[in-house]
């Protein structure tokens, strides 16, 4: 391969990569945005598996907002064992989500703080399994958890920056608040990452919602501009790339 | 966890007056030092056998951040409530005092 010719991630979900000239670009920081309920996590997490299984990357999951015995049940039932990948040393899972916390109640923030310790934690389990695939589920969860923004803008662009240094893929989830028309609670998720993927789960009747996915960008890459059809089957998400989503 | 000065953590201490501090910091951060002064003078006045002071770096031990929970650094854990950034003296003084009363609230019953 060339120097010049970009090392493609496959993404592990049927039918994405078509979308995007074979994948994501490797080492880049992708952010999959979507209002509640649109398949992000379930995306992340296919990410991880087929990344494991069929391409031998290990990842690394990073869970903020839900806990990791719920993420495998679900994942299950997509015939994705995460746990184990977790015993083959092939999938570490951080947990932190907020009810673990040891201390019940923090009073009080002061604009004095860094991520530096997110950042460790995350990369002694990079480093442990010498992961190629780093998910971050979500990235919201701490623009609820923090107030100062200007030092969370600064410490994401910090940690993003670290995790890939070395040339693992960092997918990133994001929820667009339900009335908000932006890309997520931040509106710097976008310009942190050098892609861009939106799920939609549009009402296209009365009666009936349709599935659909947009790459929005995708920095060195000529990435289909349309919206294309997802449906979440038994095996995961699923894109019909030669398939125009209806509601758009 | 390293030992702090004038406290022994694995000590199973018998007298639950003691109040538990935890201190999370690491080799990186910018803030940590600060905190851990305003810390340890807020502390000092209290005498040194009124607490049990933990330091837990998480670039080395990030293990029990993550055990913990906490990822902001610096952050300061006195009882069950915690604060994250270089907190004022009368923040943490509060928080003392709270973590005392809900001690002797609980030895009493
Ligand atoms: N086995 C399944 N078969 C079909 N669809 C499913 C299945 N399991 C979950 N779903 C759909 O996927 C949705 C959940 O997907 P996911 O958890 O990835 O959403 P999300 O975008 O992460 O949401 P949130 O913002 O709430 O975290 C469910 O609301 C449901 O519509
Ligand atoms: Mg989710």
């Amino acid at each position: 391969m060339s120097d010049y010719e970009i090392d493609r991630v496959k993404t592990g979900i049927p039918g994405l990569d078509e979308l995007i000239e074979g994948g994501f670009p490797r080492g880049d920081t992708i952010l999959v945005a979507g209002k509640a309920g649109t398949g992000k996590t379930i995306m992340a997490n296919q990410f991880l598996y087929y990344g494991a299984v069929k391409y031998n990357e290990p990842g690394v999951l990073v869970t903020l907002e839900e806990p990791p015995r719920a993420i495998k049940r679900n994942m299950l039932r997509f015939n994705m064992d995460l746990d184990s990948l977790v015993q083959q040393g092939m999938l570490a899972i951080v947990d932190l989500y907020p009810s673990k916390e040891v201390a019940r109640v923090n009073i009080g923030e002061y604009p004095s703080f860094d991520l530096s310790g997110l950042e460790a934690i995350i990369m002694n389990h990079v480093n442990k399994i010498g992961a190629k695939r780093v998910v971050i589920d979500t990235l919201s969860i701490l623009a609820y958890k923090f107030r100062s923004r200007d030092i969370l803008r600064e410490e994401f662009f910090k940690l993003t920056a670290n995790i890939t240094r070395h040339g693992a893929t960092l997918l990133l989830t994001s929820e667009i608040p339900a009335q908000d028309s932006g890309l997520g609670v931040f509106d710097i998720e976008a310009f942190l990452a050098s892609g861009v993927v939106v799920l939609y789960n549009e009402k296209i009747s009365d009666t009936s919602r349709s599935r659909s996915i947009e790459v929005l960008k995708l920095r060195g890459s000529k990435h289909s501009s349309r919206i294309h059809s997802m449906r979440i089957t038994d095996e995961g998400i699923r894109v019909w790339p030669g398939e125009i989503s209806p509601s758009h | 966890m390293d030992k702090a000065a004038g406290s022994n953590v694995s000590d199973k201490h018998t007298d639950d007056t003691i109040v538990d501090i935890v201190f999370f910091k690491s080799d990186t951060c910018a803030f940590c030092p600060r905190a851990e002064e305003v810390l340890r003078e807020t502390i000092q006045d209290f005498g040194p056998s009124a607490f049990n002071l933990s330091i837990v770096n998480v670039s080395q031990n990030p293990e029990a951040a993550e055990e913990y929970g906490v990822f902001a650094l610096p952050t300061i854990m006195i009882g069950g409530i915690s604060v994250t950034g270089i907190p004022e003296p009368e923040m943490l003084m509060k928080m003392i005092l709270g973590c005392k009363i809900a001690k002797k609230r609980g030895s009493r019953q």
